[in-house]
């Protein structure tokens, strides 16, 4: 099966600084695939460049087939790649619904078949029907990250990205938020996440690539990868 | 499950056309006015107001909606008003016709002055937007005796409709009050539409609705525009019913004058526009005071709005009697959940 996302040789320059030198990584249709390293590894570079943020300095993006290489975000997001920030993740000005409906009235030629037809279908898979109708900026941090998921899936996406989505979360709020992420690819939508987070990471991930000074340095089962000692070396330090 | 969606749309749809009534209510009483046989200044007082009130609701959608000041709004009036001027001495054309064709120039003009200035965000969007303003009263001032100079153009053509003259002050005041009806209504239909959630979703969070696919620089450019389509019908009743014109009407005076009315009014309700332009239009008449006193009080006004009433006057009042109603303070709520969205 060809993946849902092929990125080669993808790298990025910030003057003199190098912050991808070069990536190769896919994302398999249907898999839920781990990007991890330490701080400064690149993680969010990769992101960036991937949704449009930031221009990559050189290699490219395919998404199913399709080159998607330097598009703008808003066209990211059309073409069929949701994602959600560890920063901004949902309008705090206006009510939850109408988040997700705002949210849901931009769907691009990519969009897929939606596995939740209304808002409110949607807001009963987060687990946030309760708060319908309230403004989105009283939730509390752990609701606002499920909008955050909710906002990014009404965009009816074939992958979901996901930066550090479990940040600021505490264990029984991040447990919920596993349940849920384990439950997109049964609904055709394949994921990445990008974390530090180990214990996360092995939760979720069946497979594990890890990047290190904007270059991968592993990329396998996710038990395998956690063997390697090249892997504790730099990402755990040496001693584990 | 399809019934709760149905009365939820209907519910909603219900909601939203409450939130238009009060402000019908009381342009419908406004329309009542002559009954009263006002003076004629009052009556040029209201029309000035009204025409003012037009651009503002062109305004709170740029502003309230999608959270770009402008501090150029009157040079897209003076576009207006100018395209109005110039088309009824060189081409006879008359009220009606200049309505879409000065609608059309305004808004061409805001798409001009918007593709650049807004690939820069924020603050320097105003400064652009100030600077903007200046350049077309010094254009103006200085097209000879195609713009008239600093004289200005003459406008003498009459105004009718269905063969009625409605130069007459109560005519056209009526007529006036009927633009407003239908400004308002239209920046009510903008608010509550798929359109207006998206121009907020800019205003709250721009890298957030770009994620979500909304290509967020052609919509605040857009909203320009459309804010550029209110100015120049603005316009047109200006320049009609000054029969004058000239270039320091539009300049960045004039321009800081309506952002000032359109915060005091509150720039996020339906009823923002209407009591910003009649205050400010009314407040030295009632008080009695110069010019330059009047310029103290709304600067003080504008100050006060800012530091206390974040949605403005009307914002202020609707607040005070909620909570009053409700028999507890909402602001506690309200500042907690604002220094929580800071963070």
């Amino acid at each position: 099966m060809s993946p849902i996302l092929a990125i080669s040789g993808l790298s990025k320059q910030f003057g003199g600084v190098t912050a991808l030198a070069g990536v190769d990584l896919t994302i398999e249709e249907g898999e839920i695939l781990g990007v991890v390293g330490p701080n400064g590894s690149g993680k969010t570079t990769l992101f960036n460049v991937v949704t449009g943020v930031h221009r990559p300095s050189g290699g490219t993006v395919l998404f199913r087939g399709h080159d998607i290489t330097g598009l703008k975000p808003h066209a990211i997001s059309r073409a069929g790649i949701g994602y959600t920030f560890q920063q901004a993740m949902a309008f705090a000005g206006l009510g939850v619904l109408e988040n997700v409906r705002i949210a849901g009235e931009h769907v691009g030629t990519g969009g897929t078949a939606n596995p939740w037809p209304t808002p409110q279908a949607l807001l009963d898979f987060v687990g946030l029907s309760a708060v319908t109708n309230e403004k989105a900026g009283v939730l509390p941090f752990g609701s606002l990250r499920l909008l955050g998921l909710a906002l990014a899936l009404a965009t009816r996406p074939s992958l979901l990205l996901l930066d550090e989505p479990a940040a600021g979360l505490n264990d029984r709020e991040t447990t919920a938020l596993v349940g849920l992420v384990r439950q997109l690819p049964g609904h055709g939508i394949s994921v990445c996440v990008i974390d530090h987070d180990m214990k996360l990471m092995q939760m979720l991930c069946r497979r594990l690539a890890v990047l290190d000074f904007g270059s991968k340095i592993a990329d396998g089962p996710t038990e395998t990868v956690l063997a390697d000692p090249k892997v504790l070396e730099v990402y755990l330090g040496g001693d584990l | 499950m399809k019934d709760g969606l149905h009365q939820d749309r209907a519910g909603s749809t219900f909601k939203a056309l409450r939130s238009l009534l009060p402000v019908l209510v009381i342009l419908a009483l406004i329309a009542l006015v002559p009954l009263f046989s006002p003076s004629n200044r009052f009556l040029s007082l209201a029309i000035s107001a009204g025409i003012n009130v037009i651009a503002l609701y062109g305004l709170s959608v740029l502003f309230g909606q999608t959270g770009i000041l402008s501090m150029g709004h009157a040079a897209l009036v003076g576009v207006g008003a100018y395209a109005a001027a110039i088309l009824a001495r060189d081409f006879g054309v008359g009220f009606w016709a200049a309505l879409p064709a000065a609608a059309l120039a305004s808004a061409a003009f805001a798409m001009i002055v918007g593709i650049p200035s807004l690939r820069v965000g924020g603050h320097h969007f105003v400064i652009m937007t100030f600077a903007f303003g200046q350049l077309l009263a010094i254009v103006l001032t200085n097209g000879g005796d195609y713009t008239g100079a600093a004289t200005g153009l003459d406008l003498a053509g009459p105004v009718t409709l269905f063969g009625a003259d409605m130069s007459d002050l109560t005519r056209y005041y009526l007529m006036v009050v009927a633009f407003v009806t239908a400004a308002a209504v239209a920046s009510w239909a903008i608010i509550n539409s798929s359109y207006g959630r998206t121009l907020r979703a800019i205003r709250e969070n721009e890298k957030l609705a770009a994620s979500l696919g909304i290509n967020v620089g052609r919509h605040k450019i857009g909203a320009f525009v459309v804010s550029g389509v209110f100015a120049g019908i603005s316009g047109v009743l200006l320049a009609y019913f000054l029969g004058h014109i000239s270039p320091s009407q539009f300049s960045s005076f004039p321009s800081i004058y309506l952002a000032l009315m359109v915060m005091i009014g509150g720039a996020r309700l339906i009823e923002g526009p209407l009591a910003g332009g009649i205050l400010v239009a009314f407040l030295p008449e009632v008080l009695n005071l110069d010019p330059v006193q009047s310029r103290i009080v709304y600067g003080v006004c504008l100050i006060a709005v800012i530091m206390l009433l974040p949605d403005g006057l009307i914002g202020g009042i609707v607040r005070a009697l909620r909570a009053v109603l409700s028999g507890k303070p909402k602001q506690e709520t309200e500042q907690r959940n604002a220094a929580e969205a800071r963070r």
